[in-house]
């Protein structure tokens, strides 16, 4: 599902942000990334999207090679994989649902089969009687949401995610992790970066720790480990 | 993808509402632009058509030396039907044109040519009047009558043609150059204003990238909106020409004091716009594709 064969990615400057990662995800897994800050974290999740193509190594998803492919096939093999950022990314002007159904759009969904997943995506984070809200009105929690509503609606094998609840209070993050975790029931591999012990402490996943690049813990059912 | 299109053609269109104050100085620019263009291009086709009468109207008037015979002028008509230029050659004896002048200038008064009635004051002028298949060849021709024996003088009135081909060259360069600027002008605009929409939309083009968006996908917005602002820009002023067409080319043609016997074959508004319409609004769509093309290959790295 994911593979990565001795990965490096070095910026312009500096330290290589990810340093020979070797890394298996298997299809159904959930898995935590965890690190300080600056370890490589997001430089991963890149990798993986193919916002950057890796300085050294071999990186396969869903039977992709990402190192060789070309131009045109990127969006197609991203629309097998969903994202949600830190940020919420929402677009401001749109309604809670025009704001799902855009990701349906630019895959070119037809407005039959659009009317029927938009609902339903809402319906399983918990947002089907919000749909005519702007993003402004929404909590935090609930605009996450949203944005985990149009990550999924477009049926990807992966969800990746960047501290999805970087700025939730608690109470919302665990829910938050909570929806991840009935994602992931659905059949969804689900990779979640995240800062948060606590969280990775309550769900007992598979736990990947990063360190300026390299991975120096990965089990499964793991803890948050500082070391 | 046709799911896809249209959604994206609306979402041209919101880029122009939103982005409305630009879209508005585009379409004004491009309006005005075509306008002009449909001005000259009416202008061009009525001198055109002008020209064209004229041609057919005017002729040469051969004269012949006093007292030639018949056979002579026979003669002389079969030399100048000979040449290749000459479509059509007509004899008028004396006694015609006596007859044809009296018509136009004495048919109020006939006392007055009565008294003129033993004795042709036009007996010399008998005649031939040639066609030639093109203004341009008239002065060849001329020159090869004139050379032939018995022929006592050739008048060619093309004064009138060549006033208005020079006229209308000239319509042509300035049309050509005030429409080339604009459309500079136009290009620019339209450009900027699809930039703007682009900037506006940043953070929604990124989105959508990430989600699985075609490269063209993410053009199409901006691919219609240049469309659209062209399209709309050329059609306003094909409109407003079309239903000003007969006052205004009335007016300018009046202005310029054309004959009014070539009024009467000028093209219609129907003929003109049988080419006018297509032609603008190819150049506005073009104008449009053109504008927004440029900055999406500059602001747009998909
Ligand atoms: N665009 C970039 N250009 C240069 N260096 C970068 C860039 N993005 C990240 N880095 C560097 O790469 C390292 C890893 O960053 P990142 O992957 O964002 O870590 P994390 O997400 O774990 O905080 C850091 O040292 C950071 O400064
Ligand atoms: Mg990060």
């Amino acid at each position: 599902m994911i593979d990565l064969d001795r990965v490096s990615k070095s910026y312009e400057r500096g330290q290589p942000a990810v340093r020979d990662v070797s890394l298996h995800v298997n299809k159904g897994e959930f898995v935590f990334v965890v690190g300080a800050s600056g370890s490589g974290k997001s430089t991963l999740i890149k990798l993986l999207l193919r916002e950057l193509e890796p300085t050294k190594g071999i990186v396969t998803v869903n039977g992709y090679v990402l190192n060789t492919m070309k131009r045109k096939t990127v969006p197609y093999y991203r629309r097998g994989i969903g994202v949600v950022f830190q940020d919420f990314q929402l677009l401001p002007d749109r309604t809670v649902y025009e704001n799902v159904a855009f990701a349906q759009h630019v895959v070119g969904t037809s407005g039959r089969l659009i009317k029927k997943n938009v609902p339903e995506a809402l319906r399983l984070v918990g947002l089907a009687g919000k749909y005519r809200s702007l993003p402004r009105q929404l909590s935090g929690g609930e605009q996450q949401r949203v944005v985990i509503a149009r990550a999924i609606v477009n049926r990807p094998s992966i969800l990746l995610a960047d501290e999805p609840t970087g700025n939730l209070d608690p109470k919302n993050s665990y829910e938050i992790m909570k929806l991840f975790e009935e994602i992931n029931n659905r059949g969804t591999t689900v990779l979640v970066v995240t800062h948060n012990r606590e969280l990775v402490n309550q769900f007992q996943k598979r736990v990947i720790t990063m360190r300026s690049g390299v991975i120096v813990h990965d089990e499964e059912e793991g803890g948050y480990t500082d070391d | 993808m046709i799911n896809g299109f249209f959604y994206n053609i609306r979402q041209g269109l919101k880029n122009i509402w939103r982005n409305r104050m630009f879209s508005i100085a585009s379409i004004s620019t491009m309006a005005a632009c075509i306008f002009i263009f449909g001005v000259f291009f009416s202008l061009l086709m009525n001198v055109n058509s002008m020209v064209r009468t004229l041609e057919e109207e005017v002729g040469i008037t051969v004269l012949f030396d006093e007292g030639i015979s018949e056979e002579r002028i026979q003669k002389i008509g079969e030399t100048i039907k000979d040449n290749e230029h000459v479509i059509d050659i007509k004899y008028t004896s004396a006694e015609e044109a006596w007859e044809k002048f009296k018509k136009e200038y004495f048919a109020d008064h006939p006392e007055y040519a009565d008294s003129f009635s033993e004795d042709n004051p036009l007996a010399n002028s008998a005649s031939f009047t040639v066609h030639v298949d093109q203004v341009e060849n008239q002065a060849t021709v001329v020159t090869y009558i004139e050379r032939i024996k018995g022929v006592r003088q050739v008048n060619h009135s093309d004064q009138a043609v060549k006033t208005l081909m020079n006229f209308n060259s000239l319509l042509t360069v300035i049309s050509m150059v005030i429409v080339i600027i604009l459309l500079v002008i136009a290009i620019f605009l339209i450009s900027n204003t699809v930039s703007v929409g682009i900037n506006v939309r940043r953070q929604e083009i990124k989105i959508m990238k990430l989600i699985g968006a075609t490269d063209s996908f993410v053009r199409e917005p901006f691919v219609v909106e240049g469309a659209v602002i062209g399209l709309v820009g050329a059609l306003i002023p094909l409109l407003i020409l079309f239903f000003a067409y007969d006052k205004l080319i009335g007016m300018l043609l009046n202005h310029f004091g054309v004959l009014n016997n070539l009024a009467s074959s000028l093209p219609t508004v129907y003929q003109i716009f049988a080419v006018l319409l297509p032609i603008g609004l190819v150049l506005g769509l073009g104008i449009g594709l053109i504008g927004s093309a440029l900055t999406i290959r500059r602001h747009l790295k998909v």
